[in-house]
């Protein structure tokens, strides 16, 4: 009996694509749909103790099969195709585009085969950048890799505080990082088929936003946007991505800013779950100490790699408000656990959040999170929390 | 709820990216090493329990981002610790520089009682040695610092240079320590003693035992 098929499960079943096993350096090249629902295990014929059926009803049944495994390919296809058709750039407008339907689907886990491209398409290029401004970008990069390998030991001994920022933004730090992203997959390790990749979006953007540099935590988001998008997408949604206010604020460490979005991550947080706010206050567990690494690694590092991936999707569909309505339903998915622990405790929970943190129910969790204080969404507490932070 | 500890303090773990301060802490809470260690963003905690001197000492131990973007936030922490680690990589001249930059700030944000140790981190690669064990002793002379050279990798030093740290911390607290010490022979104060670490968390100034 083949079960009925949906998004989720198809996202289940080709979980390996984005879990925790590196899947082989494969490149989506197209959006070509393949259902992979049809490897399922069927028992064609009846056990040896039984009856054998007769050869009309053995027919009979493999007909019913090819038609069920059919059907369930058609749906796949065409829920698959209708979120690729409803974003895509050259027909209607994106709000007009993300219909009730849309958002549903969208909800339920984007399939991997559309993912990286309903994200490029959710994050847009507003900077307007192409395949092209990109290979410029890494060859300046490989440029200033060559020189500095060359005069590395020069200016090892020169003085230590002036450019100390230059260099870090630069490229130790980098290569550095990229052994230490995702070390269980084993794939951006030196040596790993996507070692160099990682090293080359990485670098292509120090060179492209120099003010911004390379911060600790981009190889995280650069990673996730590989696995799941070609290099030059990668890195045109990469810089897009970083581009937007709420990661902008983060990464260039902008600490008003910063407040700015925990305080009104607290409105949210009292107003959802005011025993849980009460029992952090009581601790002094401020959200610095565990929004800092979410917001910073979009999730990626905190939680399981395919529910992370979840969590982007909704951020793709929904904006900066997702992520900190991700946040508050983790908290409220862990509130009973949470409520036992002191503040070291807490804090170490929530920078490694168990390693089965189960999708379904943490998405029953966002959805149950309200993002409504006094009749004022996100953004407008967000505003309200700047004009509180200026009074003092 | 039984207390599991006497006192409770937190230490610091701070050095430039790469020196090693999580693998230090994973050597020292755990007893592991990984050589690809995921990288730390923000700040990182982690706990273990010591007895010194007959007490029984419960350190937080808060493992800190290296990147210089990070000290914006990193900073906002230092004045939440007893005990500093300052942390270079004895095969990175540049690291062992950055110390100065460290000890100033460190000066700046954390309480003027605060104890530190420096710490030369990988002595195991010897090979690529960039810092002689000479240097890292003057300097810390310089400071009136102890000075450990450990290795996460052969477990080398990493119990002493904690325990050191841990002792400074107790010695420099040695009035409320008293404090305990006349309680611990006290049954029913020791027993007043008894409460949960968060509340001790929020209401530092009224316990005597805890020095938050």
């Amino acid at each position: 009996m083949v079960p009925p098929f949906s998004l989720k499960e198809c996202e289940a079943r080709a979980g390996p694509g984005t879990g925790p096993h590196p899947r082989q350096p494969m490149r989506r090249k197209n959006l070509e749909f393949e259902p992979l629902s049809t490897t399922a295990l069927i028992l064609e014929d009846r056990p040896a103790n039984l009856p054998a059926k007769s050869e009309e009803e053995a027919q009979r049944h493999r007909q019913e099969y090819n038609e069920m495994v059919a059907g369930a390919k058609r749906r796949e296809m065409k829920e698959a195709q209708l979120l690729v058709h409803l974003i895509c750039p050259t027909c209607r407008p994106f709000r007009q585009r993300n219909t009730r339907r849309v958002r549903e689907l969208w909800w339920q886990g984007l399939p991997p085969s559309v993912r990286g491209k309903v994200w490029s398409l959710a994050i847009g290029n507003e900077l307007n950048i192409t395949p092209e401004l990109y290979e410029i970008f890494l060859s300046r990069a490989k440029e200033k890799w060559r020189s500095f390998n060359e005069t590395s030991s020069v200016s090892e001994n020169e003085d230590c505080g002036a450019s100390l920022a230059d260099r870090e933004s630069s490229l130790d730090l980098i290569k550095l990082d990229i052994f230490r992203t995702f070390p269980s997959l084993y794939i951006f390790q030196k040596g790993g088929p996507y070692h160099d990749l990682l090293h080359s979006v990485l670098g292509a953007y120090t060179c492209y936003r120099p003010d911004v540099g390379y911060v600790q935590g981009m190889s995280f988001i650069a990673a996730v946007l590989i696995l799941n998008l070609e290099e030059a997408d990668a890195f045109i949604a990469f810089a897009n991505l970083l581009n937007k206010p709420c990661q902008m604020a983060f990464f260039r460490v902008d600490h008003d800013l910063m407040l700015k979005y925990f305080a009104a991550f607290e409105v949210f947080f009292e107003e959802n779950l005011p025993k849980l706010f009460q029992h952090f206050q009581n601790n002094s567990l401020t959200p610095d100490f565990y929004l800092i690494d979410w917001i910073f690694t979009l999730y990626s590092k905190s939680l399981p790699l395919d529910v992370a991936c979840r969590v982007w999707d909704l951020f793709c569909r929904d904006g900066e408000e997702a992520l900190f309505r991700t946040g508050l339903g983790i908290l409220r998915l862990y509130q009973d656990v949470l409520l036992q622990m002191d503040f070291i405790h807490s804090a170490q929970f929530l920078s490694r959040l168990p390693e089965n943190t189960p999708a379904h129910t943490l998405f029953t969790c966002i959805a149950n999170t309200q993002m409504l204080s006094n009749n004022r969404r996100w953004n407008q507490v967000k505003t309200d929390c700047t004009r509180v932070l200026l009074a003092y | 709820m039984a207390k599991q500890y006497d006192v409770l303090f937190r230490l610091l773990l701070l050095g430039d990216s790469g020196v090693g301060k999580t693998c230090l802490l994973c050597r020292f809470t755990d007893n592991e090493f990984h050589p690809s260690h995921i990288s730390t963003i923000g700040v990182d905690f982690k706990m273990k329990t010591l007895e010194i001197d007959g007490i029984k000492v419960r350190i937080q131990i808060w493992d800190t981002a290296g990147q210089e973007r990070y000290q914006t936030i990193t900073k906002q922490y230092y004045r939440r610790a007893q005990g500093i680690f300052l942390v270079y990589d004895i095969t990175s001249e540049r690291s062992f520089q950055h110390i100065m930059k460290w000890a100033s700030d460190v000066d700046e944000y954390a309480p003027d009682k605060v104890q530190k140790i420096l710490v030369g981190n990988k002595s195991d690669e010897e090979q690529k040695r960039q810092v002689a064990t000479a240097q890292g002793n003057k300097l810390a002379k310089a400071y009136g610092m102890d000075f450990f050279e450990t290795s996460a990798f052969t477990n080398h030093n990493i119990t002493e240079s904690f325990t050191r740290l841990a002792e400074l911390v107790l010695q420099a607290n040695k009035k409320d320590l008293d404090v305990l010490r006349v309680s611990i022979n006290d049954k029913l104060n020791l027993a007043a003693l008894e409460e949960e670490e968060g509340v001790c968390d929020s209401s530092s100034d009224a316990q005597k035992t805890c020095w938050c």
